[in-house]
Formats: structure tokens, C-alpha cells, sequence
């Protein structure tokens, strides 16, 4: 695969580009500035085309436009060219492309328009006027492929947010279209489905020259399958160059689109810099470091955690609870016997596979659902961001949700600093998840207000690295003064930079609970790149990745 | 997993979520045309209750409470705010004073059966609605919408999914208003019946250019969807009909007509009692014998 070398150059074809981007300056209605700005690109049949760059920087934007959104459903003023298979989206909208480019926006709850999934997946087909053998032979084909044909009777209504995501994508790809666009794809998936996804689409692609346009903040899942990367700054294309290039790029100017990989390796002077952990034992083997030997030698203490010594230092206790929901289809055990202990000050997170039920953790302890035995007490009281920050700005103005001095404190303490006449529903998708945090956490920051429990779900989507890292920085503020945090998510990487324990859930059971070092370490999928690439049970972290190959490259280990 | 909106589409083994979407149209369209344009007292009584029963027989037990709740503070609400800002009628019953903005708010007994009307009207309408939205498939709304709005994916998702995604925003959006910190300011109703229309008009967008994109406007409103006929149909179309034309009958007839300036003036007749008393006993259409069997 050539992504995984990072070093060989993109294979263009001779035949007429899937994308066609010439001179495309946009500025949504009402918007203050250009959101794209002289944007010019191809995207030639069967190339794989990574879309990177912080959160406003206006990938969106551009694959809106790259299906018709923009400007026949968006408005704006729109100005250049963008052609389609040689249709140009000035004069076909959506409906006219919808035959030659497929499209997966960052919200999955707008994305699904029928009942059952199955009706989901036979919509575009019978749209398209396909025949029934047909129909049902490409929704087994694309379900199997996304590992969701259990899923195909379910109603939509009973899904998860990582569900909802597969099935999204599904009804995207099942037409197979020339031209797949994909908005964050695998925000919302845990790291097993968003691996299988990455790689499915590099199957796609090589198998069907499927070209696909793919806009991710977590670079490190995609980087090694993608032929070419194109960065954006500022609503303007800042590199279009292979994986490699890319890399050095991002070291250099951007380090918060640079791979963890690659920052431990510049941290310890290693060059090529990898584009992916094959890729990175390839190099390391060349440089004398051997991984296997590494895995031997470590130290395989894990970290102790942090247990609650008396009832005040408390932050989220669970003795024996058991969780039943009915979402129309019969009542089904979300959580069985889970009995868990945070402490105040202490950072967790907690992962496990789509629809394990994290997410009703976080509900029932929140008071939100009914638990049908046990407890969850958050006896300090509870803050609890929901995966859907849009269902917290329910006012026109930013200055009517947050007003006076906790509102501002809320505001500072995120990072956000926005004019309060702006409409909350014109932010970004990054800058909504701030805002929606500072309302939960609004009056709350401060000494006897601080909630004992702080719980964030899945809060980093369409957060670059850069917002994330502010994030993990607020959460470790908060944790300092007392607050207990519990952040559930499926970004590794993110978990990585601020949390001391790691809980693993398993379809509705507690299946790992250890230290963060132990947990995010030795696996496949619930591991960090960094760990993945040194393979010690202990270290996950970029920068202690860079010391111990600081270490081993110059023949000592730090004690 | 999520919580589901009361009014949110469940499938079942009633009668109506089992019928085909035009007999149960025409049936729970007579009661919305009665509860919506009518101004007679008790035949909105009879059609209300009657609508009650039909979704009590078919299973949607959650829908009709739902609404029957939500109505009702509506219906209070306007009567009270009736009774404020509407200051005629001959009947005084309690003389107020001057208030600000109001002015002077005499409360009379026409303004509260005016009130009382337009409450009975929203009460009405908003169970026949609650009833269809979680009784009807959607999808299947959507397949009849394209027949004859092929282009339009925003008609169609309009028509076919505004409440629908209305029921599932009231639930997340109640829940995440009691997520607020202290500090930032609180949701009230009006906020929050703001927030849901205007986010419901957003997102009905969103799924209409998802819609766009699914290409629902390839084949111009010319896909084939295989009919699915169902054995409740013929009972749905024979109430139906009686029942519509028994609607735009008192409507045209203006039956029992209910004057409520400069007094209050009722005189129902055997017009009254013949409506009521088949949209009443149609409410029983959705019933089967031995029982209500058909609930889940």
C-alpha cells in the first residue's frame, strides 16, 4: 500500500478526475469571512485522499460543496468551480450528484431518514430504481461489510451514536458510488470499528476505484491507507502532497495534525517520520531498535489508582446496577451488575465497544434513567455533557445562554471567546461541544460549586488535537480541585493525555478496570499509537515514547 | 440507547398502524378537520374523546396521554391568557383593575368560553396528531409524499418527518435543559417550544438534503413501492368517508354554532348530537372484539 511507506508519490490517473475544485472561494450567508478561499484541487477515479486540518479550518465546507450542498442547500456566495464526475454543482444539486458521489456528514442523527434499518439501506436503491434481487443482494453485501447485518431488522430509534454512524455510512456506500465523502466518519466509533472502516474504504477503493474525500481529525486511524493528504489553514489548501510530505509538514508547521507517531519520533530526532505503526517498526528496526526485545524488557508494573479512602472523597459510586431499556421493540438489558468507584480528583475513562452502554452509565448516574436495580450516586452532585451539544444552546444569541460572571468564567474557561450577538447554530462543530461545556459547567467551577463529578460524553467530536489537548487541560483543572472525571470515549489518543484509569465496558458488563498504562497499552484496537508502535506495556504517552527511544537509540533506558 | 418521545413512531398490532396510510388518513383526518375548523363545544368534546379511543384501542396508550397532557396546558393556557387580554362580553365576572401593559382586565365569561374554545380546538387537534405520528409509519408518509412531491425532498420532509423529529428533539432537548449548570441561565417553556420549532425546521433540512443526497430526486416522484394492502382497510375507508362527510356536513350546515359576543349563545341540536355521537362510537373503530388484544 503506498500510504504505508509514506514515501512514495500518489499514482494519478489519465481519465477525468472524480473532483474537480478550481479557484472555489465560499462565505456562508451571513458569515464574516471566507470559509474557502481560492481552493483549487482535483481528485482523480480511485484515489484515496485524506482531508486534514483544524476544526474551522473549513473541510466541511469543502465537502459540501464537493456534493451540492453548497451552495443549493446552504445559500452563500459562492465563487470558481466544482465539478462532479465533469457535472458542475452550479447547475446539479445534491439530487442530480446523488448517482456519483456519496456523502457522510459528522452528524449521524440527521443521516438516517427511515424507520428500520434495512429501509434506510433500500432507500437510495429503490430511488435509483434498482430491481429487488438487486436491492437485496447490495444491502446484505454493504451490511455485511459494516458488520451490521444484526442490526438490519433493528428500528433506528434504538440505536447508538457508533450505530447510527455505521448505518449513516451504509446507506452512503450502498450504491456504490464513483465518489465517497466522508465527514469525521469515525467520531463516533469505537477504535475496532473505526480501524475496520478505514480499511474497509481502502477496499473499496482498490477493489472498485472507489475515489474517496476523507475529512478526519484522528489522522493516525487513516493516515497509512491514504495515497495523498491535503491540509487546509484557514479556508486555503496549505499542502497537497503525499503521506510523507504531509508528515513533515505537520511536525513542522501544525503539530496538532501531526500523528502521535510521528511527534514521538521528531521528539527523539528519529527521521523518516511513519506514517502508520508498520511504517514506524519498519524504521525502528532500520535504526537498530528492536520492539520484541523492548516488549521483553518492560517493566510490567502497572500503575497503581486512586481508591476513594472515605465517603466525602466520593465522586461516582455503582453497586450492583442493572439497567433495562425499551425503545418500542421489548425491554433489553443494557447494563448488567455493574459495580464501580471513582474518587474525587481522579480521571477516568471509560471505553468499550458501540452500544456497550456507557452512555446510560452516564444517564442513570445523572438521574436521567431509571435504574431496575442498584445504584449510581454521585454524591457530590454531577455535571454531565451529553453526546449532543446541540441540545444545550437552545437560545438565538450566545450572550442570552451565559450571562453575568459564571457565565463568562464558563466561557474563558473552555477557550471560547465569541460574540455573544453570534447564533450559537453558525459554530463550529468544536466550538458548539465548548459552548454546550461551559453551560453544564457554568456556576460550577468555582470551590463548594464544583460538582463532585464531572462526566463528559464522547466530548471531542470535530475537536482537532489542538482543542483537545485544551480540553484534557480544563478537565485536569477541575479534576485538581477536587473534581472526580469521567469522560467516555472512544478516542484513544485523547484518553491517553489526561486520564489515570481506564474502565472497559463489554455489551452492558465491566470487563477491565486498571490503570490507564495497562489498559491503553499491548492490544490491537484499545491502544494508543504509541504504545502500538513500542509495544511496551507501560508507555503510551508521546513524550515518554520519545524519551525511551531517546534511550534505546543511544543504548541506555531512563530509569 | 435512547429514550423514546411518547409520540414517536412504535410498531404494533393495532388496527392502525397496520392499515394502509390512505384509509387511516381519511379516518384520522375526519377528527382532525372536526377538532381543527368546528366551533361547536360538543361535538370537539366528542371527536376529542373519540380520538382518545382510538388511539387507547390501537396501543398508544403513551400518545394519547402525551398529548392529552401537553393539550391540556395548552387549552388552560389560552383560556387564562383569554380571559386577560380579552376584555368583552356582557357578562363581568371579576373586575380586576388596571395592570401594566394589560391595562384595565375585566375578566368576563364570554373571553373564558371563547378561551375555552380555542383550548378545546388545540387539545383536539393535538391528539388526533400525536395519534398519527406514533401510529403511522413514517416511511410510509414518505413513499406516498414522493408519489406526488418528487422533486421536493424538503416537502417530503416536511410533511413526513417534522413532528416525528419534533418528538425525538422534545426529549433530548428536555433532558439536556436539566443538565445546565447554575450558572448559565434556565430553559423555560417558551425557550424551549421556541428552541423545538426553530431546531425541528433545522434539522427537517438537514434530513431533506440527506434525502437529496439518498437521491430522492432521481426518478421525479416515478419509484414503484410495492403497496402493502391490509385487512383493517375497508373498515378505515367506510368510517372515514361517514365520518368526513359527517364533518364537512356540520361545517357546511354549521351546526350547534357556538356565539360567544356579546354573550354567550349555544343551542345544539339533533345535528350536534348525530356528529357527536359517530365520532364518539368511530373512536370504537380501532377496538376488537374480546378485548384490547392488540396492545403490546
Amino acid at each position: 500500500m503506498s500510504g504505508e511507506s509514506g514515501l512514495k508519490a500518489p499514482q494519478r490517473s489519465a481519465t477525468r478526475p472524480s473532483l474537480s475544485v478550481e479557484a472555489l472561494s465560499y462565505q456562508y450567508p451571513n458569515g464574516t469571512g471566507k470559509t474557502l478561499d481560492d481552493v483549487s484541487l482535483d481528485i482523480e477515479a480511485g484515489e484515496f485522499v485524506l482531508l486534514a486540518g483544524r476544526s474551522g479550518s473549513g473541510k466541511t465546507s469543502l465537502l459540501r460543496a464537493a456534493c451540492g450542498l453548497v451552495p443549493h442547500f446552504h445559500g452563500g456566495v459562492l465563487s470558481g468551480s466544482v465539478r462532479v464526475a465533469g457535472r458542475d454543482t452550479a447547475e446539479c444539486g445534491p439530487g442530480e450528484l446523488a448517482d456519483v458521489v456519496g456523502y457522510v456528514a459528522q452528524d449521524p442523527e440527521t443521516q438516517v431518514i427511515s424507520t428500520t434499518v434495512s429501509a434506510e439501506l433500500d432507500l437510495p436503491l429503490r430511488f435509483r430504481g434498482d430491481q429487488p434481487a438487486e436491492r437485496a443482494r447490495a444491502v446484505e453485501e454493504v451490511a455485511l461489510a459494516l458488520n451490521i447485518p444484526h442490526l438490519l431488522p433493528r428500528s433506528v430509534n434504538t440505536l447508538s451514536g457508533g450505530e447510527l454512524q455505521r448505518v449513516a455510512l451504509a446507506a452512503a456506500l450502498v450504491t456504490r458510488p464513483p465518489l465517497v465523502l466522508l465527514d469525521e466518519p469515525t467520531s463516533q466509533l469505537d477504535p475496532v470499528a473505526g480501524d475496520e472502516l478505514v480499511w474497509l474504504l481502502r477496499r473499496l477503493n482498490e477493489e472498485w476505484g472507489v475515489a474517496v474525500l476523507l475529512a478526519e481529525h484522528r489522522i493516525e486511524r487513516c493516515l497509512a491507507a491514504a495515497d495523498r493528504v491535503i491540509a487546509l489553514e484557514s479556508g486555503r489548501v496549505a499542502l497537497d502532497g503525499s503521506p510523507a510530505a504531509f508528515l513533515d509538514y505537520a511536525v513542522g508547521d501544525q503539530p496538532a495534525l501531526a500523528t502521535p507517531a510521528a511527534l514521538m519520533f521528531a521528539g527523539a530526532g528519529i527521521k523518516p517520520l511513519p506514517a502508520g505503526v508498520r511504517d514506524a517498526h519498519t524504521i525502528l528496526r532500520q535504526k537498530g531498535i528492536d520492539i520484541d526485545s523492548a516488549r521483553r524488557s518492560g517493566s510490567g508494573k502497572p500503575p497503581s489508582t486512586r481508591r476513594p479512602g472515605s465517603e466525602e472523597q466520593i465522586a461516582l459510586s455503582v453497586r450492583g446496577l442493572w439497567v433495562e431499556l425499551d425503545s418500542g421493540e421489548g425491554p433489553v438489558d443494557v447494563l448488567r451488575e455493574i459495580d464501580l468507584c471513582l474518587a474525587r480528583g481522579e480521571r477516568v475513562a471509560l471505553m468499550g465497544r458501540n452500544g456497550a452502554g456507557k452512555s446510560t452509565l452516564l444517564r442513570t448516574a445523572a438521574g436521567l434513567v431509571e435504574p431496575l436495580r442498584g445504584r449510581a450516586d454521585a454524591p457530590g452532585g454531577m455535571a454531565l455533557l451529553t453526546q449532543s451539544p446541540a441540545d444545550f444552546l437552545v437560545r438565538e444569541k450566545i450572550g442570552d445562554e451565559l450571562t453575568g460572571p459564571m457565565g463568562k468564567a464558563a466561557l474563558s474557561a473552555v477557550g471560547l471567546d465569541l460574540d455573544p450577538d453570534r447564533d450559537p447554530r453558525d459554530l463550529s462543530g468544536g466550538q458548539r461541544q465548548r459552548l454546550a461545556l461551559a453551560i453544564a459547567l457554568a456556576g460550577r467551577m468555582e470551590g463548594d460549586e464544583l460538582p463532585g463529578l464531572i462526566a463528559l460524553d464522547e466530548p471531542t467530536r470535530g475537536m482537532d488535537r489542538g482543542l483537545k489537548d485544551n480540553l484534557s487541560q480544563l478537565m485536569r483543572r477541575l479534576s485538581d480541585r477536587g473534581a472526580g472525571v469521567l469522560v467516555c470515549t472512544h478516542d484513544v489518543e485523547f484518553a491517553v493525555t489526561f486520564v489515570d484509569r481506564v474502565i472497559l465496558f463489554g455489551d452492558g458488563e465491566k470487563i477491565a478496570d486498571a490503570a490507564a498504562g495497562v489498559v491503553l497499552s499491548g492490544g490491537w484496537y484499545f491502544a494508543s499509537e504509541v504504545a502500538r508502535v513500542l509495544n511496551r506495556p507501560d508507555l503510551v504517552g508521546i513524550e515518554e515514547g520519545s524519551r525511551w527511544l531517546i534511550g534505546e537509540s543511544t543504548g541506555r533506558q531512563p530509569g | 440507547m435512547k429514550g423514546l418521545s411518547p409520540i414517536s413512531f412504535r410498531p404494533g398490532r393495532g388496527m392502525i398502524q397496520n392499515a394502509s396510510l390512505g384509509p387511516v388518513s381519511l379516518y384520522l383526518g375526519a377528527y382532525l378537520v372536526v377538532c381543527f375548523f368546528s366551533s361547536d363545544p360538543i361535538v370537539m368534546l366528542a371527536a376529542t374523546a373519540g380520538a382518545v379511543l382510538a388511539g387507547l384501542g390501537s396501543g398508544a396508550d403513551r400518545a394519547v396521554w402525551f398529548s392529552l397532557r401537553l393539550g391540556a396546558i395548552l387549552a388552560i393556557s389560552m383560556i387564562v391568557i383569554n380571559a386577560l387580554v380579552t376584555s368583552r362580553g356582557a357578562t363581568v365576572l371579576a373586575r380586576l383593575g388596571d395592570w401594566p401593559v394589560l391595562g384595565r382586565v375585566d375578566v368576563t365569561a364570554e373571553s373564558i368560553a371563547a378561551g375555552a374554545i380555542i383550548g378545546l380546538r388545540a387539545l383536539g387537534t393535538m391528539v388526533a396528531i400525536g395519534i398519527f405520528s406514533a401510529c403511522v409509519d413514517p416511511d410510509r408518509l414518505l413513499r406516498a409524499v414522493h408519489g406526488f412531491a418528487g422533486r421536493s425532498a424538503l416537502t417530503a420532509t416536511l410533511i413526513s418527518r417534522l413532528v416525528p423529529l419534533a418528538a425525538q428533539d422534545l426529549t433530548r432537548i428536555g433532558e439536556a435543559a436539566t443538565l445546565r449548570g447554575p450558572g448559565a441561565n434556565q430553559v423555560g417553556r417558551a425557550a424551549m417550544a421556541n428552541r423545538l420549532l426553530a431546531g425541528s425546521l433545522d434539522r427537517s433540512i438537514d434530513v431533506a438534503s440527506t434525502l437529496e443526497l439518498r437521491g430522492y430526486s432521481l426518478t421525479s416522484g416515478k419509484t414503484e413501492f410495492a403497496r402493502i394492502p391490509s385487512r383493517y382497510d375497508l373498515r378505515f375507508r367506510i368510517v372515514g368517508v361517514l365520518l368526513m362527510v359527517l364533518a364537512l356536513l356540520g361545517l357546511f350546515l354549521d351546526t350547534g354554532s357556538f356565539v360567544d359576543y356579546p354573550s354567550v349563545l349555544y343551542s345544539p341540536g339533533l345535528a350536534t348530537a348525530v356528529i357527536a355521537g359517530a365520532f364518539l362510537a368511530g373512536g370504537l373503530c380501532t377496538w376488537k372484539r374480546g378485548g384490547r388484544r392488540n396492545v403490546r
